[in-house]
């Protein structure tokens, strides 16, 4: 029984909680780096920060990754200090805390590619070390004289930080306790404090969450008192909790100062975004949510289609009966109900794959972070995504392009302070990127920023083009590849390089749109539409009279040379080629021929030098083509175009290439044609 | 069947502490995510085992055993501490207020089993 666990085996589920956590790292380090240039703590967001990085240090330990061990003990121990001094941070420290998150994350990139993992950089240890003594130098915190109304066994168990946040804080919010006594009852109807820590969350911060134990009210034997600072009412707060038995009161007498919102003295907008920049981990982590691979979910998925396959088998099967007479109405019926069921699965198990739109997007205010420093540009950047969620699959490829189209706005439209300041703007450049659900499975989303937007001539110019007339001409030239490498000093066009990738991947990718309205001197916006959803599959990818095809691998059987001289056709059966596999012979058909795309002489090709077998009603059948060229993840788009619809192409893809390319569906092409050839046989 | 409760923020921590424990005939386990859900559950429920963090949100590991240990109920209640916090100070202060176990992360399987499999034959007698 020793040696039974393996604790490597936790890799992938470590890996995965890492990434989590580093995330939330980074929101509460930037959070903390806001407050910080506003000469403010932010206690709770420095205490988020430490505890992630402990949990990071704790299982690194665990699967034995000395070097993130190390890096986070070190931002660890500098960040307690500024817990201690009631989460204040010297601005100093933030940057060597970035560059200590920075490294945990590439170590753990590192890892998740089965890379060896790259010892700690020289000094950086040092670095964090040296925090240590910075942040003990900083001020300590000068509470607020404002009286707490707190029992005596409430109030010892207070920390000095808890009680400056609970009485400073008292001026812009109120201080209340909120008492829950949880219970068997309450637990069994999903109350329990785990969901009321949850729910009071959206509705105040928690300053101090304690057990009381002794007779509560409704009979109870433990209270759990929360000490929270809040906006929201007293029934609010209440309802949250379950309602009674659980009680609010307030901590301060009613406020000296009238709670008008002159206090805040930071304009609305910032603290818009301060808010974007805060709120996302309580309502991400907490439970009722289930973290599953994905490739576990393309199993279902696979499994489905096989079910979907065996229903058409049996469709056709009970279509057989009903032709012999056989009494089938029910069965129909059946049959009718579980199509349905099955497309309900499909939607259900698709569902599963959304993602919400924010968690997509979450890394982009560090990059507008990394941004601001290389550039020296001020920039603030607005998400406006909502709850809006995205097939996982969708949102991995179009977030390179958002990456993008950010960082384009950032180096290249929004302009210096000072010329903006020149042109009557606020110093201050402004990013933002919304998005919505649109109609039919779309999503749109925009990223619009307030720079000088796009010289239409001077991209004509470096294009050596003419001026084009419309947006859309305009796109055009954007999004030649290559556009902007030709000049270094893209800034004057307002747009630079790389368009041609936010083109391939929204248009010939996804299959979505991508539009450009612009206005010299008032900014740039880029919208993209994209569908929600996409299928995914692994292809073979062959060529065929001097075009490429794709098929999804799972279709074919065998893949086999095809020997022109051990060909036969027999006599009697006109046009019919039979090529040998496995000592029986197979139908070869010529895929050339059926796809319509002969030469006009006619007696070209037909029998090619490779082979795909393709089992069709249980039969195997062979298609001959010319080369196979390899085998690669395909995004499949279905061709909507009614008029294009046609049997045996499952739609189309982009091989990146940006030239589409049909996928078929052979076992259906098969079948088309060799419908025909029953025909004949029948008269 | 011994019931034994795992609190950890962390699901992959709590997930490596149930494999740990597995071998350990017959034991069942309950998972909390956080000390205030481990307190709700104590509250309500008996265990025969707790395993548990010190660094997590709202109340940490040493408030749990506070708590714990000023319960007529849960006075012999075996508790294991599993901390990266490996110091001697975390160590005294955690059995000072009444831990029985103090695990530093990294800690092998065989080594928190040895300790599980001590105390759940102590505490049975």
């Amino acid at each position: 029984m020793t040696g039974s666990v393996d604790l490597a085996d936790f890799l992938p589920a470590y890996l995965a909680e890492a990434e989590e956590l580093l995330g939330a790292a980074q929101r509460h380090l930037l959070a903390v780096e806001a407050s910080v240039r506003r000469g403010l703590a932010h206690p709770r967001a420095v205490r988020e920060l430490f505890r992630a990085l402990h949990t990071i240090k704790g299982l690194s330990a665990m699967v034995d990754v000395e070097s993130i061990v190390s890096i986070a003990h070190w931002m660890e121990t500098s960040l307690r200090h500024s817990d201690r001094a009631g989460g204040r941070l010297p601005e100093s420290s933030v940057e060597p805390l970035m560059e200590g998150l920075r490294e945990i994350e590439q170590r753990v990139r590192q890892l998740a590619a089965g890379k060896p993992v790259t010892p700690v950089p020289a000094g950086l240890l040092e670095r964090l070390e040296a925090l240590e003594a910075a942040a003990l130098g900083t001020d300590p915190a000068k509470p607020a004289p404002v009286a707490l109304e707190l029992d005596a066994t409430v109030s010892a168990r207070l920390s000095a930080a808890e009680r400056e946040q609970l009485t400073v804080g008292a001026a812009g919010k109120r201080a209340v306790r909120l008492d829950f006594i949880p219970g068997a009852e309450r637990a069994s109807s999903g109350i329990t404090i785990n969901s009321v820590r949850e729910r009071v969350a959206k509705l105040a911060e928690a300053v101090k969450v304690l057990p009381l134990s002794g007779p509560a009210a409704g009979g109870g034997s433990l209270t759990f008192v929360l000490l929270l600072l809040t906006d929201a009412t007293d029934d609010a707060l209440l309802e949250a909790a379950g309602g009674p038995p659980a009680s609010v009161r307030a901590l301060t007498a009613a406020p000296a100062v009238p709670a008008a919102p002159i206090v805040t003295t930071e304009p609305e907008l910032e603290a818009v975004v301060a808010r974007v920049e805060e709120e996302p981990e309580e309502q991400r982590r907490g439970g009722g949510t289930l973290r599953v691979e994905v490739s576990r979910l393309d199993e279902a998925l696979e499994r489905l289609a096989a079910l979907v396959v065996n229903r058409s088998r049996l469709t056709r099967a009970v279509a057989a009966l009903t032709a012999a007479g056989a009494p089938t109405r029910e069965l129909t019926a059946i049959l009718q109900e579980n199509g349905r069921q099955l497309r309900d699965m499909r939607a259900a198990i698709i569902r599963l794959r959304m993602v919400k739109v924010a968690d997509v997007l979450e890394r982009l205010p560090l990059l507008v972070r990394g941004l601001r420093r290389s550039t020296g540009k001020a920039v603030r950047l607005e998400l406006e995504v909502g709850d809006a969620e995205l097939d996982k699959a969708v949102a991995d490829r179009l977030l390179p392009a958002l990456v993008h189209l950010v960082r384009n706005a950032v180096d290249h439209a929004l302009e210096l302070p000072e010329e903006r300041r020149a042109a009557g703007k606020p110093e201050e450049g402004l990013v933002r990127l919304a998005c919505h659900g649109g109609a039919s499975g779309l999503l749109e989303l925009s990223v619009t920023d307030d720079g000088r937007g796009v010289d239409a001539e001077a991209v004509a110019r470096r294009a050596g083009v003419p001026v084009p007339a419309t947006s859309d001409g305009l796109l055009d030239v954007l999004c030649r590849p290559g556009f902007s490498t030709r000049d270094a000093a893209t800034s004057t066009s307002g747009r630079g390089m790389g368009m041609d990738i936010v083109r391939r991947i929204t248009v010939d990718q996804l299959g979505g749109e991508l539009r450009l309205e612009t206005r010299p001197g008032q900014g740039t916006t880029f919208r993209l539409r994209v569908p929600l959803t996409i299928t995914l599959l692994d292809a073979l990818i062959f060529e065929c009279a001097g075009l490429r095809y794709a098929v999804a691998v799972g279709s074919v059987e065998e893949l086999i040379d095809v020997d022109a001289a051990r060909l036969t056709r027999p006599a009697g059966a006109s046009g019919v080629v039979l090529v040998e596999r496995r000592g029986s012979a197979v139908p070869l058909l010529s895929l050339e021929r059926l796809l319509e795309r002969g030469s006009p002489d006619g007696q070209r090709g037909g029998t090619g030098a490779k082979a795909l077998i393709v089992r069709q009603r249980g039969e195997p059948v062979a298609f001959a083509v010319d080369r196979l060229l390899g085998q690669q993840e395909i995004v499949l788009r279905p061709l909507e175009d009614p008029l294009v619809r046609v049997p045996g192409v499952a739609g189309a893809t982009d091989l990146g290439d940006g030239q589409p390319t049909l996928v078929l569906d052979l076992a259906a092409l098969g079948a088309a044609r060799s419908g025909n050839g029953r025909r004949e046989r029948a008269t | 069947m011994p019931e034994v409760l795992v609190v950890d923020d962390s699901k992959v921590m709590r997930d490596m502490v149930v494999a740990c424990l597995r071998p350990y005939p017959g034991l069942t386990f309950t998972h909390a995510s956080s000390g205030l859900e481990a307190i709700e559950r104590l509250s309500l429920q008996p265990y025969d085992l707790l395993v548990l963090d010190l660094n997590m949100p709202d109340i940490g590991g040493i408030e749990v055993v506070e708590f714990v240990r000023s319960q007529d109920r849960l006075r012999n209640l075996p508790i294991i501490i599993v901390t990266t916090r490996g110091d001697e100070a975390s160590r005294a202060r955690a059995l000072a207020v009444g831990a029985n176990r103090f695990m530093t992360k990294p800690f092998t399987p065989d080594a928190i089993l040895a300790e599980a499999r001590a105390l759940l034959e102590e505490k049975r007698g």
